[in-house]
């Protein structure tokens, strides 16, 4: 696979050597991680030694990037990165279709986002107001608190239950009144994940004590989920007015970087969210690469086989320090070390294994290591022993 | 973009033009954000058309865009599996290239989410948006959705904006959209009456701010002709948007970016920064560096080439007794004399696309981008055919 797509850019390329791809692809990845940590108002360390590669476990992506059609698909649409996406071949038309299809609705009940981010930020502005909150979970993925912050709109963040999952009872008791709840299924950055009908139940209690509430069910994660109990809410939202499923192709497809998600819902509803779509805002690029990924539903599989194994792996690794995760069923893990997770990213960074960043009111406890390759977690996993090993206490 | 804002013109150009209602706008806008989401499923196009219907570069972004592009995959083509934290380096890049500072420049998906963010922090139920009519429609679509006024003022009869009435429209305004060169009627108005404009207005209503689009900005061969980046970052008050859409070729990469005061920035970074960044794919941004760090002369060849199919188009037309608006742009704005929509169809029976009505003039003027020297060759043999026996014997 590695051999293939080398070949295939470096015939593009006109080169024979990846050395210079590779120097920069290295380069360009611990800039952004620096430019992340910016982004948050921190600074990153000093530059990693000679010899230390970067490993990246700090966001939640597919270490493998899309698979080899997908990388395919998008060289193939070089000749219309100048095409407006509408006018491409295939057209982002044919991606709401074949959404749709996937799902087995009608491209009505769906709406495209620049990554799912667009879908939740776009539900917030249509769904809350100064006078209607958003009610999330604290902690939880944050996009709709700061759009609901940036916007003057009210936020009630509802503490999880004792086992890191999403308090239903309590988001249920703060939705009267509020204008849309965020209920992230499974909930970043906890990994934990609610089943199908403690869901239908939710939703029907919230229809019944809220009609008017919009919910947005983010299920980023759902490839991912191995737990039997659950299911996607997508037929729910289909029969319920007000219920929204986002989804993206930034986790198991393995396509962050290329900025595709997308909401199903009834039609009415999708209408009220389509409002605030930014227009064309699919790359003729992504409308390639999420067609093509479509079609490859065994990467898909082969992908949540390699992320349960190495997550049960790092799983253990921790475990065996004596260090207690919650349920994961993303591709990422919410650790109980014991100390301020800047303290243990930091001291990792050192090593080159980048970890997630705070995320309160854990962040004296807990940290998020995201799932990379089985290479990348075994050296990962040395890492972590080296720097969660007990202080000794002997002199030398 | 589509048969919504088709419809959404319709309302806008009133025929008689003028000031519109948010209520009537409202009406039957609303129709057109529903079709919003809806739109793309009216407007694939087939492989083998001649597109000269969305004002794009036939050419495409070039060599070393493509490169940068390649390069991006990473060597075992991992990179776009990740998150982007690259979109400073984009900025940093834009801010050398203008001899601006990175803290006056925010990027956006497309200049779409620009103009979008734009009309969203500058305009208010008693800040109404100002533009010509007809114009591009993004922020009276925005403006629309918000439930805030949109007034419109008609072209003067050049088919240029009147820029006395605009100003006066303009008393108390959010916002003025000012798309210069203009889409779609491809005219231009030049940097000296730009700035009195902009100085008038700037004197007669303080509050109120002035989007410069310049996304046509490198077609323009008119000496009068200057970039109004240097005054908006020194005027609160004026913001330039400029896209990568146009000259640079990459309109499916979908980047674009506004250049401002600090402080403007500042505004329009809070409501969509996040989004600004995030909406960016990680491919698009390393063309996006590359074409901002090529050499000059990739925007002016493809100046150049486009003024050499703008003044062969333009003269087939011209010789035929219909006459195109004074085209600044890659794309021209031309009397035919008779519905859009019937020269529309039967143009696309014969493989060549052109650009949608646009109200008030649907009944009368096309607008035509321009293809290649080799695709207008062919488009004009058809434009020959469909428009008749009159024009095909002046050929």
């Amino acid at each position: 696979m590695l051999r293939t797509r080398r070949g295939l850019f470096d015939v593009l390329a006109g080169r024979s050597s990846t050395a210079g791809a590779a120097a920069m692809f290295a380069a360009r990845g611990h800039e952004a991680y620096v430019a992340e940590l910016q982004a948050q108002g921190r600074t990153a360390g000093p530059p990693l030694p000679p010899g230390v590669n970067e490993i990246r476990i700090s966001s939640n992506e597919n270490p493998l990037g899309p698979g080899q059609k997908v990388l395919d698909s998008i060289v193939r649409k070089f000749p219309e990165a100048g095409r407006y996406p509408f006018n491409s071949s295939p057209a982002d038309s044919q991606l709401l279709a074949a959404i749709a299809a996937h799902h087995q609705v009608k491209p009505e009940n769906v709406v495209l986002g620049a990554g799912s981010q667009e879908i939740l930020k776009s539900a917030v502005r249509a769904f809350t107001s100064p006078d209607r909150a958003l009610v999330t979970a604290l902690p939880t993925f944050e996009n709709p608190t700061s759009t609901a912050k940036g916007l003057g709109h009210p936020v009630k963040e509802v503490p999880l239950d004792s086992a890191f999952r999403l308090d239903v009872d309590g988001m249920i008791a703060a939705a009267p009144g509020a204008g849309l709840v965020f209920f992230n299924n499974p909930n970043n950055p906890t990994a934990t994940v609610h089943g199908a009908k403690t869901v239908t139940d939710f939703v029907q209690r919230v229809r019944k004590e809220a009609p008017d509430v919009a919910i947005l069910i983010d299920e980023a994660y759902h490839e991912y989920v191995t737990d039997p109990s659950y299911q996607t809410a997508v037929p729910l939202a289909l029969e319920t007015p007000n219920v929204l499923v986002a989804r993206t192709f930034s986790k198991a497809y393995g396509m962050a970087g290329m900025r595709i998600g997308y909401a199903i819902a009834r039609s009415e509803t999708i209408k009220q969210l389509a409002r605030y779509k930014m227009p064309y805002n699919i790359s003729v690029f992504g409308v390639a690469a999420a067609l093509a990924a479509l079609g490859d539903p065994a990467h898909i599989e082969a992908e949540q086989k390699r992320n349960t194994e190495v997550l049960r792996f790092t799983q253990k690794v921790l475990e065996d320090l004596d260090f207690k995760c919650t349920a994961s069923q993303g591709n990422f893990l919410f650790v109980d070390l014991k100390r301020p997770a800047q303290d243990f990213r930091d001291a990792c960074a050192k090593h080159g294994v980048m970890v997630g960043r705070d995320f309160p009111p854990f962040e004296k406890t807990h940290s998020r290591i995201s799932i990379g390759t089985m290479q990348e977690m075994k050296k990962a996993a040395e890492v972590f022993r080296t720097v969660l090993k007990p202080p000794t206490t002997s002199g030398r | 973009m589509a048969l919504t804002r088709r419809n959404f013109v319709q309302t806008v150009g009133l025929g008689t033009a003028g000031a519109l209602t948010a209520s009537f706008i409202g009406s039957r806008g609303r129709e057109n954000f529903i079709w919003s989401a809806l739109e793309p499923t009216l407007h694939a196009v087939d492989p083998g058309m001649i597109v000269i219907s969305s004002n794009e570069n036939p050419m495409g972004p070039g060599a070393k865009v493509i490169a940068a592009i390649q390069s991006a995959f990473g060597a075992d083509g991992g990179r776009p599996g990740r998150y982007s934290g690259g979109a400073r380096d984009l900025i940093d890049a834009l801010a050398k290239k203008h001899g601006v500072k990175p803290e006056n420049i925010v990027l956006g998906c497309g200049s779409t989410q620009i103009l979008r963010s734009v009309t969203h922090v500058f305009t208010a139920k008693d800040k109404p948006l100002v533009a010509t009519i007809p114009t591009y429609e993004e922020c009276a679509d925005y403006a629309t959705l918000m439930g805030n006024q949109v007034v419109g003022v008609p072209l003067d009869s050049e088919f240029k904006p009147d820029l006395d009435r605009l100003a006066d429209a303009s008393q108390g305004a959010g916002l003025v959209f000012y798309c210069n060169p203009s889409n779609p009627s491809s005219t231009f108005a030049g940097a000296r009456a730009t700035r009195d404009f902009i100085a008038k207005l700037n004197s007669q209503s303080p509050g109120t701010t002035i989007l410069v689009d310049e996304a046509y900005f490198h077609y323009v061969t008119d000496p009068d002709h200057e970039t109004f980046i240097p005054m908006a970052v020194q005027n609160p008050r004026v913001i330039v948007a400029r896209t990568f859409s146009k000259a640079y070729g990459m309109a499916g990469l979908r980047i674009g970016y506004a250049v401002g005061h600090a402080e403007t920035i500042k505004q329009l970074a809070s409501w969509d920064a996040g989004s600004g960044t995030s909406s960016l794919n990680v491919l698009a941004m390393a063309g996006a560096i590359a074409a901002v760090e090529q050499d000059d002369a990739f925007i002016t060849t493809e100046r150049a080439r486009n003024a050499a199919v703008r003044e062969f188009s333009m003269k087939w037309f011209n010789d035929r007794g219909m006459k195109p608006t004074d085209s600044q742009a890659n794309f021209m704005f031309v009397n035919i004399g008779r519905p859009v929509r019937e020269f529309r169809d039967a143009c696309r029976k014969k493989n060549v696309v052109v650009a949608r009505d646009f109200p008030p003039f649907e009944k009368t003027h096309c607008r035509i981008a321009f293809g290649t020297m080799d695709e207008m060759q062919k488009a004009v043999k058809v434009f020959g055919e469909v428009l008749g026996k009159s024009a095909a014997a002046a050929a």
